[in-house]
This record gives C-alpha cells, structure tokens and sequence, in this order.
C-alpha cells in the first residue's frame, strides 16, 4: 500500500476489507461457524482448528469502543461498559468476546495480571515495612504480606512478637523471591498474599522467568496444578522444580526433597506444618546443584521462552512435552545432548511438534 | 525550483509530495514491538514515525515520580473522573536526529512539556483510569523521525499501546492534522495530514478525536488563519480522523486475529449466532 | 511542595448543579467577565491589570543588544512569566508548575507567533544591533482565567511601551534620551486577545466564560482561542480532557470573536485614557517648572 488515495468528502473506506468490520455489524454477520459458548474450555488441545483466510473470525476480535450489543437483556462484565442512551453495551478493551450466560465481557488479548483469591503467585519483596512486606507481582498495585501470614522458623505456631517485627527482613528483605497464594483482595483490587504452607516460602536454588503480558490468555494459565516436578531425564534422582505463577512470573528451580512448592504432592501440606519449618526456609543461601542440573533448569527455561514466543500457552502438560521433546530434538540432531539452544528455527520446531499432536 | 506548497498546488492541483487535497499519507503500524513492555506499537504517517511503550498500570514508587521531571500529572486537571483513579504519565523523547538539522532538545523544552500535558490530559479522559486507583500508566514515546503531523502521530501510537497493554478505555482515542492551501482567499482547498513543509508554510490545525464520532479531544491551533475557515478545517481534520480510526482498529484486529490463529487467545464467542436462537 | 487543595465533593456537586441550572457561583452570567480593571504606571510599558480577584502585573524594558546569528535583521522579543508564591503557595521559585508552563506557551503562541510584534522593525544594524524586547509578567493574585488576564496585560503593556527613538547617520547610531526625543511605540502590527472557554458536566455541555478558580479547579475541560480584530485566529488550544462536539468549538469560537472585539474596544478606550492623562500631566509639570523659576 502506497498512498492511500482517498474520494472527496466524506472519504470512503480505505481498505476494502474494512468494509467487514463496522462496529454496528453485530447484526449482519451471521456467518459465524463456531460461535459456542464451549469453545472457551481451557488447554492445548481444544485450540480452534486453524482457519485461514479469516471469514469466521469477522466477529472474534472486538476493539475498544465497539458496540458490541444494544440489546438489553444482557448484563456488562468486565471489558466492557454501557451507554445509557440508546442502551449499549460497548467494548472497552481488544480481546475476544465472553459468554457467561447473560453476562457479556471481553477477554483481553493481554493485559497485566488481575489477582484473585487462590491464585498462586510468585512476586518480590519490593519494600519492607513495620508489619509487613510489599511485594511486586506484575498486577496493577504491590501485593501486601503482612507479617501474620507467614510462618516463622522455630517449629511451632506462636504468637509474633515485636522480636519478630524487628527481625523482619530476616524473613524476607527487599528482591528476595517468594511463591504465595492470594488470600483476600482490597476493594481496590489490590491483594493480600499467604505463605502459610509447607509450599510457599523463599525460593531459592534456581532461575526466575517473567513471562510478559500475561492474564489476558496467552502466557501461563490458571491450571489445577502450578507447581510441579520435572524428571530430568538422565540421572534417576535429577529432579527440577516448576512453579508456574498465575501473574505470569516463573521459578525453576533444582528439585530438594521434602521442600519447594512441588512438595504438595509429596505429602500433607499444612499439617505438618509445625515439623517442617525448619531453618531452611528463609535461607538465603543456594545448596551446592550439579551443573547437569543447571544446564537441565536452562533447558527448561528455554522451552517456556519458545512456548511464549510463539503464542502457545504456559501450562504443565506443554512445559513437560515441552521439556520431553527439547531433550529428543538435542538427541536427535547431532549437535549433542548438551545443546541448549532453543531460539529460532529449533524454537518453532519444538512448538510444531507440540502442536503437531 | 524548489517546489513552494503554495505556488504549486494551485496548477495542478497536487501537493508537494504528489498527494491530493484528502490524501493521507502511508498509515503504518505495528503493536507489540517490544516483548518486554506491558504495551508496545510502531507507528508511520509518511515519513513521521514514533515508537510508544506503556508500563502499568503499576503502582509508582512515590519517590521515582518526584525524580523524572517530564510526567504530565493529571491530578486535578482530570476534572471529576480524575480524581482516585489511575495517572497517566506521559514521557517524549525526541531524537537528536529525528529531523533534517540536528537539533539538542533539552529536557526543560517547553514544547516538549506541552505535547506531554497534552497527551496525558487527552488520554486520561478516554482511558477508563477509576479501575486503576494509586497506580500510574507510564508511557514513553520516542520520536524517531519528523515529517509534519508530530502530535496526531504521538497521539494514534499511544492509543495502539495503550489498547496493546489491555488498558480499557471508551474508545480509541485518533489523531490527525488538516491546513489550508493558503491563509488569505477563502475558496481554496483545505488539506489532510499535512508534513513538515506544509506544516511551515500553511496554517494547520491537529485535532484528535474519541473514536469515530465528531466529540473533540485535542484542538491545536498555532498559526493565524481566518475564523471562517476554522469550520472547514475541523470538518475535514475530523473526517480524517474516521480513516485513521479505521486504520487502527484495522491494525489491532489484525494482531487479535493472528493471535487467535496461533491459539494463544480463545476464539471467542460470537454474537450474532445466539441472537438468533434467543430470538 | 504543598498542593493545592481539592474542593470538596459536596462544593463539586453544589457548583456544577447550580451551573446546569444556568447559574453561577458568583452570580455572573454564562459569558461574562468578571470586572476588568487596567492601570498603567508612570512608566512606558508598565500595566496593571485585574480580572476580578486575578491581578498581573506586566512590564516592557528595552535594551540594545547583539541580535541572534541565525536571525540578523529581527530583534529579539521575549516573554518571562512568573508564578511566585506570592499568587498560591502550590507555586514554587524556581520550579516551573504546569500552569506556568502553559501559560507561558500560551501567550508565547498567542503574542509572539502570531508576529504582534514587528521584530524586524526591532533591527538597528543588521547583525551587529537590535532592540530587545523583555516582557516580564507577574501574577500577583490567583483567581483563576490567568491566560486571558495575562494576554490582556501583556498586550496592553506592549501598546502602552515606548521605546528610546533613535537614529542612523553613516556609522554612528544615536540613541537619544526621552529628553532629547520623545520615545517612540513599537512596531505593533495587531493585537491577539484569548478567551478561555471552560466546560461542565459530563457531556462538556455548560459552557463557561472567564472561570474563576474554583470553577477551573472543577472544569472537565478547557478550550482557549486568541483572535485579533480582524476576525484572525492567532491560536487555538484544546488540550486534552473530556471530548467536546466538534459544533460547540466553532460556536466558542464566534462567541470568542464578539468578546475580543468588546475587549479590544475596551482596551483602547483605556490607552487613550492614558496618553490623555499623560498628556496633561505633562503640561502641568511644565507649567509648574516655570513657576517655579
């Protein structure tokens, strides 16, 4: 397209496929092949079958501003707003549009993340305050850790002392790593965390990742389990630790028995409570880790770095695919077991390969 | 000769750089430029090209806001709406060597501070800021080229990060610029998107506009032009701004779709086919 | 830095009622000014301008000066504005607000750009020597519409101005005292006046002359337009806020010419009241000067 020759006035459509897209089309279109509410179901497999030539995609994507119904019987959700007069319900994000019943909102293609209660996240401490930590989790406001929802060392539930406030940064000072839950939310949006869990605490023994403009679908999606253990494949016992924060923030991390966030599958969780916090827990010092291991935890980085890359979704099963098929592609190419390397070209062929599926 | 805007365009018709009277120059743009950036678009009017990032909305350390001088603050200038929602921050940078002389602009540069209030003034309006309380949307623009149109180009670059970023918003939020041939007759031709020799010889307006209706955001006026003509100008400026709005929307659609092809996004639902069966 | 501070909910509510209902707080009508006062001092170039609680004080100094390298035959013309503590504590020496910023690019755009000023006639010896003119503009008293009182004041200043009369003889460039020759007024080609239209409700649909500064404070969005007489608009300015009709702007726009005209009338009805004063006073001090002998 060169320049864009207009007629007179009013100037007509610059692109003749425009012509498609007016924001009043909600009416005319009609032509839609799978428009059920089903097709929101989560993971991999239930990815839409790859339309080209995008006829049955004129309504997938609405853009801010667009009206996306007049009719009044539905309800707003989030995404959305209404006008009063004529009674509309407009978009006020891009993204693709949500059926919940009557309630009508839209998905934004990205957007940052919006915590929610249950959520397991992985933040930092940004600031440390008389009772409590402020820590950065990627969402529109820091994150609060008050001091009560911690465990503190010494084995037994008691009560916080001032010792406790005094020694605060003992626990965590400012940048150290943490995984969490999202135990309650302000009006404002802004959540409050836990670690009040054998699984949550200081991370320590690996290499954080940010996955960015996550929330809105793309990146790591809310799943039945974030965390989670990967065998990493030669040695029986090389095990590495994956915990995949709903906020789009990732740990990996060396596996240590009996500790991390993927120890919910290894026992009772909260119970043991009281036995398990031990003096490890807010240690700032990394155990000793193998560089097998090490180059294992790259790999693994390398494979979630691919998966977002190319747009595909963040999730146990496609990280440990992911992470199978990574070390097939290093076996199978002749450039050794130890290659790394999953930019580019051998990115896209990992992702293929999991698609292909 | 040089070819002169005025003596010109009344021979054939044609302005200097070949275009008619309503003829915008190439509309480029790309969104998600950067990977690291919560937002991120590209943006080309001919030879005018801006990048834009946004950050946020995050809650801005107290102490950081007071150090970087060039935020535009829209506390009470909001009005109403402003007042606990979310600021917009607004940072130009414009390249030494974004124009033919090599020119060192300072960070005190009144000008510079104008487009900057101008900006966070004019987004914050059209950004639904209320959902965001004590946090900043931070945006950083940098010129990398001028060629005329500088506002109306900042303006469409930060709506496509802004939308990229997810922020909501009422509706997107459009820039153009439109002039006259010439300051004395009445009957000549007005003109769209004017570059940068026609922005120093012919008075221009920039008007932005909320979407495709007629409700005005941004009227910059700076030259000395007959107040009968301000009407045609508007006129034309707003009509333009209904291309450039459709060229937006055209570009964000077009990312939304390859995402969903990609299967990173859901396909989502469709409108038309449940109002059948309802109805 | 103190910050000004916020009207209350209740005062939000109470002031934009009232102006639906077409009435103002101070019991103006929609498109009245509040009362102008302009006093010049005994000085050329010196003016004393009030707008209801909103005073600024504006004043000319000339001196001779080596002209820009890039511009030998302009003189060179300025404007300073100053927003002391004086005016509000929110402003600070030193630290330029974005009032004061905005104003300043205001009346940059509106006086300077629009070439008001003839600044060639500023040249004495081309590339050696120009006249350089220095507004220097105080707000002494903050009550809202400081662009519209500081247009006023520094165009009123500028009309009122004379500078030394010279002349040119082969080499030799004489600059003569008011002694020996009687000043003479800059080149003044016309003068650009701003009305700043403010606007109310959700919809930007009151529309509001001359806002003092509570209304300024509560306004959704402002839009500013300078005309001279001639019916040519030197500037125009809407800066972001809530949308307004495309419509509305031009009819503010109409309604903003009318106004500039009746200010423009008004302000030379006060510099002939001046030069009239002036004219007498000096007579009188001759007269005196005699008697005296």
């Amino acid at each position: 397209m060169a320049i864009t020759i207009l007629k007179p006035l009013p100037p007509a459509n610059t692109q003749n496929a425009a012509t498609a897209y007016n924001s009043d089309s909600d009416s005319d279109g009609g032509v839609d092949l799978e428009g059920d509410v089903s097709m929101m179901a989560t993971a991999l497999s239930s990815k839409p079958s790859r339309h080209v030539g995008g006829k049955g995609y004129d309504q997938a994507i609405v853009t801010p501003g667009e009206i996306i119904t007049e009719d009044s019987q539905w309800m707003r959700g989030h995404g959305t707003y209404t006008t009063p007069d004529p009674y509309a319900i407009v978009a006020s994000v891009a993204g693709t549009l949500v059926k919940t019943n009557k309630l009508l909102s839209v998905r934004p293609l990205r957007a940052r993340y919006t915590p929610e209660i249950g959520d397991l996240v992985i933040g930092r401490i940004t600031e440390v305050q008389a009772r409590r930590w402020r820590v950065d989790v990627g969402a529109s406001l820091l994150a609060q850790l008050p001091l009560s929802a911690v465990n503190l060392p010494g084995g037994i539930q008691r009560r916080r002392t001032e010792t406790d406030e005094l020694q605060i940064r003992t626990f965590f000072s400012e940048g150290d790593l943490l995984v969490a839950e999202v135990q309650q939310l302000h009006n404002d949006g802004g959540a409050v965390l836990h670690t009040r869990s054998l699984k949550y605490g200081k991370l320590r023994n690996g290499l954080f990742l940010a996955v960015s403009g996550t929330g809105g679908g793309g990146g790591v999606v809310r799943a039945r389990r974030q965390a989670f253990t990967l065998d990493a494949g030669r040695a029986a016992n090389d095990k590495i630790d994956v915990v995949l924060g709903v906020n789009g923030y990732i740990w990996i991390s060396k596996h240590v028995e009996g500790e991390g966030a993927a120890a919910e599958s290894a026992g009772p969780g909260i119970t043991r409570v009281e036995e398990s916090v031990g003096l490890n827990v807010y240690s700032s010092q990394n155990d000793a880790i193998a560089p097998e291991t090490m180059r294992e935890i790259a790999r693994v980085r390398g494979v979630v770095e691919a998966l977002v890359q190319h747009g595909t979704r963040v999730d146990e099963d496609t990280v440990t695919r992911g992470y199978n098929e990574a070390v097939e592609m290093a076996r199978g190419d002749g450039d050794g077991p130890d290659t790394l390397y999953l930019g580019g070209e051998r990115g896209k062929r990992l992702v293929d390969a999991l698609k292909g599926r | 000769m040089p070819l002169d805007t005025s003596s010109a365009y009344p021979l054939a018709l044609l302005r200097v750089d070949g275009r008619r009277w309503n003829d915008l120059r190439r509309l480029h743009a790309a969104v998600r430029t950067q990977a690291a950036a919560d937002g991120s678009a590209y943006l080309e009017m001919g030879n005018t090209k801006v990048m834009c990032t946004v950050t946020g909305p995050s809650e801005e350390n107290k102490r950081r806001t007071a150090a970087s001088t060039a935020t535009g603050n829209t506390g009470g200038a909001g009005g109403g709406a402003g007042a606990g929602g979310a600021e917009v921050a607004v940072e130009i940078v414009v390249g030494g060597f974004s124009s033919v002389d090599r020119k060192r602009r300072g960070r005190g540069d009144k000008r510079i501070h104008e487009l900057q209030t101008t900006l966070s003034k004019a987004l914050a309006a059209a950004l639904h800021t209320h959902l965001y309380p004590r946090s900043t949307i931070a945006l950083s623009l940098h010129v990398l080229s001028q060629d005329g149109s500088l506002l109306a180009a900042l303006l469409n670059a930060s709506t496509l990060a802004l939308v990229d970023a997810g922020i909501p918003m009422s509706d997107l939020p459009v820039a153009c610029t439109a002039g006259l041939t010439s300051a004395a007759s009445a009957a000549d031709d007005p003109l769209v998107d004017l570059n940068a020799q026609e922005e120093q010889e012919l008075p221009f307006l920039t008007l932005a506009t909320l979407g495709d209706t007629d409700r005005v955001m941004v009227l910059v006026l700076e030259t000395r032009v007959q107040a009968a003509r301000l009407k045609d100008m508007v006129d034309l400026a707003a009509d333009a701004c209904k291309s450039v709005h459709k060229s937006l929307r055209e570009v964000v659609r077009r990312r939304g779709e390859h995402m969903v092809e990609e299967g990173a996004v859901e396909k989502g639902a469709s409108m038309a086919m449940d109002m059948d069966i309802d109805v | 830095m103190p910050r000004e501070a916020e009207p209350s909910l209740n005062e939000r509510a109470f002031v934009v009622q009232a102006l639906q209902e077409g009435l103002r707080i101070d019991g103006r009508a929609l498109d009245q000014f509040r009362e102008l006062d302009l006093k010049f001092g005994d000085q050329y170039g010196v003016a004393d301008l009030t707008l209801g609680k909103t005073r600024i004080f504006a004043k000319v100094s000339a001196e001779v000066t080596t002209p820009y390298t890039d511009r030998p035959f302009d003189g060179i013309f300025t404007i300073t504005t100053e927003l002391s503590p004086m005016a509000s504590p929110s402003f600070e020496v030193n630290r330029p607000t974005e009032t004061e910023i905005m104003l300043s690019r205001l009346l940059e755009k509106t006086v300077r750009r629009s070439n008001a000023l003839d600044t060639e006639s500023l040249c004495l010896v081309s590339g050696q020597k120009c006249w350089s003119i220095r507004v220097d503009l105080h707000v002494l008293s903050h009550d809202g519409n400081l662009i519209d009182a500081s247009c006023l004041a520094v165009v009123a200043a500028l009309r009122h101005f004379r500078k030394p009369d010279t002349s040119i003889e082969g080499e030799t460039l004489t600059i003569y005292t008011p002694a020996e020759r009687e000043p003479v007024p800059l080149s003044w080609l016309h003068s650009p006046l701003c009305v700043t239209f403010s606007f109310f409700g959700e919809e930007a649909d009151i529309v509001v002359m001359d806002a003092n500064l509570l209304e300024e404070q509560l306004r959704v969005t402002s839009f500013t337009i300078s005309f001279n007489k001639h019916g040519e608009i030197c500037q125009g300015a809407k800066l972001g806020g809530t949308t307004v009709e495309a419509m509305t702007l031009i009819k503010c726009a109409n309604d903003a010419l009318d106004k500039v005209k009746e200010l423009t009338t008004w302000l030379d009805l006060k510099l002939v009241e001046d030069s009239k004063r002036r004219d007498k006073g000096g007579l009188m001090a001759e007269l005196s000067a005699e008697n005296e002998r």
